[in-house]
């Protein structure tokens, strides 16, 4: 492998070079207009490409060459060619080293025992499913960005780009054996499929609360009030965070008085739902498109700016199913106690198709963070996939803003590695003994680090016994074992005494 | 929206070929299941990890004729790549010990839970999915690593009530394989595809096992020495056939000798059969196993010392064991230890009177935030037998 500039000046004195992929293209553009004849060295061999001018834009003429080298092969054993794997997970996922799983677990705990208290129940979908769960035709960007392929079998499958339509899928599978309502939680992995020039993540973890079989706001207060608890718990408050509310019935009314189709109406929410992304232009420019009159695009886009009851009450007349249906769940939250939490915000559409009713969506005051979670009335869904229409809303929460948040706020814990006890053995000898102290604690409930590598200085020891804070530390010595005792060092008061196994165990 | 009908009739609402839903009471099941997973590698002082669901093909390209290899689910995104839903978690914690490089410090004893993926002809009914919970000890080079992980094993097992009766481990050390390879100086590189061939000796005839080792060019007086090595179940004929300075014997006798200090010797077998079919297997071998042989093995695992260095790293010793979530379920209902698993709540709270919805709101946020699971009943019309 060679440097570029050390490269280009091989190159131009007649050398073969190689280089590495990524100082390809700098190479190119600077070595002079000699021919670049790219080889590459796949595995087993050499196999060449075609001239390409394309990287360099000369034309080609015989003479030097680059060779570009993939990747080192070196045959070793039979588990097959010995190469540098590339130690990165695949693009635009995570790995969890121990630090990091164990945040993920403290997150996933918290979203886990908010549902618990509410008495939801936890469901689980596989991650893959038939790609015609997602195939809906509103231009939404979840279902853009799919993330799907086809299966050995030929079949159309993706990695789900949400849990929502699993949990419709699982209900109509129950089918009228179930009985409602359902108050289901899930945290579940979700992928999409994304060009990664902007460096987005193509997985994330989201937590989905859903109700289904109740058809009033109730359920939704409930959706909120545990989005709310959620927060509470980990130190959030309304300062910090609020939840926009409006309900797509104000949409609805609009496209009625001006006579709009209703198939438009998941299109028009799609768009609209980008105002704050998207050039105003843009999003009239959209709307056209779909078949909306300049009029209504006006009406439309007015109406989203409304943030009072009264404005809205003037709009759309008090008894507008929009209007009581507001007016209960603000009621409601007052009941639960987290009405500061809540502001009705008529620009809330949220970006899927199927809400019907309530949107909602948590975001952060005064920070530059994208939405925190978002979530709605679907009361259509299941239809659409050939069941009866039955009532449902649900929010989704993913694993990412939450985070960057609580780093904002520095309201994120730290997360050691901690043990209660750590046994070592002073003496090679007494290896077997040790463990047998080991297996007695753990089974007190113990955790135990039982020390099992060799050469393990005391330094050493003690430094462990800080970074795991542990409680105490169990030496097996051959002088103290002849007598059936083991020292034990408190390392709360930093005391050694001598036990038998037996009182070790029974003082733990 | 695509309007009703649009979609014309109903979507398949079963999950995927060979994939599971879990409704409550089966995720309540596996739910415990994973807690027990969970709780005693916490105990042992593990650290979880987990790592993406898909990755690149080339973690798994061994060319030792592994039927997890041949059973890949992989297929191209959408950018060309070659990818793979993981078959095994073992080659990503390789890839993310490798990944830490020289800033890691050893050893690492790392567990972690997660669904793994084949693709298979559905014509025999089977999964295409499962969770398998591992443990691996990356830095040890001695076989106290193996007698932790069996530790950690049978103390799974003893949490749910099974006993030395219901399960065995048998344990072997492919060194023994190895020994009599070279006696008959069998190529070095043969052996990964020997060790995968004779592990299938339960599951095909004596011939066809035979046969496949002939086409790997083993010769048939090799073929007879291996196969008798295979039959061993004692130490003492182990060191009758390859001398007891061997590695081989030395490192199952300390293993044996340890696991009688943890107080689990009642479960572990010397079985020179089991050999496992996973190519990267170097040293011990084990395999936890229904003495009423009426089940798939339940778990297995070995040591593994030249995996890392198969990716382009050093040779690192490492030793680990998978442990699906199928069989233990089937082994707990037979033996009637799976528990019930009932959604249970703390308070009920319902407003009688819809003029009261609102307070009720408020009495069930109040039990919740002081730790109370409450159902509140947000429907309508619910009589009080209901």
């Amino acid at each position: 492998m060679a440097c570029a500039s050390v490269a280009r000046h091989a190159l131009e004195s007649g050398l073969v070079v190689a280089v590495s992929r990524i100082q390809l293209k700098p190479l190119a553009a600077s070595a002079s207009p000699s021919c670049l004849k790219l080889l590459t060295v796949r595995r087993h061999g050499i196999r060449a490409m075609s001239e390409t001018p394309a990287m360099s834009g000369s034309p080609p003429i015989s003479g030097r060459s680059v060779v570009v080298k993939e990747k080192e092969a070196i045959p070793k054993g039979s588990t097959g060619a010995k190469e540098t794997i590339s130690t990165d997970p695949p693009r635009g996922t995570r790995d969890f080293p121990p630090e990091d799983m164990r945040m993920r677990t403290w997150l996933f705990d918290n979203f886990r025992e908010v549902s618990r208290l509410c008495a939801f129940e936890e469901v689980d979908f596989p991650v893959l499913e038939s790609e015609e769960l997602y195939t809906r035709k509103a231009g939404e960007e979840i279902v853009g960005q799919l993330y799907n392929f086809e299966d050995k079998g030929g079949r159309k499958v993706t990695l789900r780009p949400e849990l929502t339509p699993s949990l419709a899928r699982l209900v109509l599978q129950k089918g009228r054996a179930q009985s409602y309502p359902l108050k289901w939680f899930a945290i579940g992995q979700c992928w999409r499929y994304e060009r990664m020039t902007r460096g987005r993540r193509r997985e994330h973890y989201q937590w989905n609360m859903d109700i289904i079989g109740v058809p009033g706001v109730e359920a939704e207060a409930e959706l909120l009030s545990a989005i709310v608890m959620f927060f509470t718990r980990l130190g959030i408050t309304s300062k910090d965070v609020g939840i926009k509310v409006s309900n797509r019935k104000v949409l609805q009314a609009v496209l009625e008085k001006y006579g709009i189709q209703p198939d438009s109406f998941a299109a028009v929410c799609v768009i609209v739902d980008k105002l704050e992304k998207l050039k105003r232009e843009e999003i009239v420019s959209e709307l056209d498109k779909v078949g909306v009159p300049a009029e209504a695009i006006e009406g439309i886009l007015q109406a989203l700016t409304l943030q009072s009851f009264d404005d809205l009450e003037a709009l759309l007349g008090a008894d507008s199913g929009a209007v009581t249906e507001l007016k209960q769940l603000f009621a409601l939250a007052e009941g639960y106690g987290f009405q500061d939490w809540l502001h009705f915000d008529a620009s809330v559409v949220r970006g899927l198709a199927y809400y019907t009713g309530t949107v909602f969506e948590g975001f952060a005051k005064n920070s530059q963070l994208r939405a925190i979670c978002g979530g709605g009335r679907y009361d259509r869904l299941l239809s659409t996939y050939g069941g009866e229409d039955t009532p449902a809303c649900g929010f989704g929460f993913g694993d990412a803003v939450i985070v960057e948040l609580l780093k904002d706020k520095k309201l994120l814990p730290q997360f050691p590695h901690m043990v209660d006890d750590i046994v070592i053995a002073l003496d090679d000898s007494l290896k077997v003994p040790a463990a047998g102290v080991a297996a007695r604690l753990r089974n007190a409930g113990r955790v135990v680090e039982l020390v099992i590598e060799k050469g393990r200085k005391m330094k050493w020891v003690f430094k462990q016994c800080d970074a795991l804070k542990a409680k105490r530390l169990i030496l097996l010595g051959t002088t103290e074992w002849e007598q059936g005792k083991v020292s034990v060092k408190d390392l709360s008061v930093r005391e050694q005494t001598l036990k038998t196994v037996d009182e070790l165990i029974a003082v733990s | 929206m695509s309007t009703k009908g649009s979609m014309g009739s109903q979507i398949v609402t079963d999950p995927p070929k060979g994939t599971r839903d879990f409704p409550p009471e089966d995720m309540r099941m596996r739910t415990w299941l994973f807690n027990n997973f969970r709780e005693v590698s916490r105990l042992f002082s593990f650290e979880e990890v987990d790592f993406p669901m898909v990755e690149s093909e080339e973690l798994y390209t061994r060319k030792a004729g592994e039927e997890i290899v041949g059973q890949l689910y992989n297929f191209e995104d959408k950018g060309g790549r070659k990818v793979a839903l993981r078959p095994e978690l073992t080659p990503s914690l390789a890839r993310l010990v490798l990944q830490k490089g020289k800033a890691q410090v050893f050893p690492l004893k790392w567990f972690a839970i997660g669904q793994c993926w084949r693709y298979e002809n559905m014509t025999r009914g089977r999964r295409r999915e499962h969770y398998q919970w591992n443990m691996d000890i990356i830095g040890v080079p001695g076989v106290e690593a193996e007698a932790e992980l069996l530790a950690a094993i049978v103390m799974f097992f003893e949490r749910l009530g099974i006993t030395s009766k219901d399960v065995g481990i048998k344990v072997s050390n492919r060194k023994v394989l190895q020994a009599v390879l070279e006696k008959y100086e069998i190529q070095a590189d043969n052996f990964a595809p020997v060790c995968v061939i004779v592990d299938k000796l339960d599951k095909l005839p004596r011939d066809v096992i035979e046969s496949e080792l002939a086409k790997i060019n083993v010769p048939s007086e090799a073929i007879d020495g291996i196969l008798k090595a295979l039959t061993l179940q004692s130490f003492d004929d182990l060191e009758a056939l390859i001398g007891a300075e061997s590695g081989a014997v030395g490192e199952l006798k300390q293993l044996f000798a340890l696991a009688e200090g943890y107080g689990i010797q009642d479960w572990l077998q010397f079985d020179a059969s089991v050999v496992r079919g996973l190519a990267y297997y170097t040293g011990t071998v084990f395999e936890g196993f229904d003495k009423d042989r009426k089940l798939r093995a339940i778990c297995g695992g070995g040591r593994y010392d030249r995996l890392l260095s198969t990716y382009g790293g050093l040779d690192t010793p490492a030793c680990g064991f998978g442990f699906g979530d199928a069989v233990i379920v089937e082994l707990l209902k037979e033996k009637k230890l799976l528990p019930k698993f009932p959604h249970v709540v703390d308070d009920v709270v319902m407003a009688l009177e819809d003029s009261l919805k609102i307070k009720a709101a408020g009495v069930a946020a109040q039990l919740r935030k002081s730790g109370r699971v409450v159902e509140l009943v947000i429907e309508k019309g619910k009589k009080m037998r209901w």
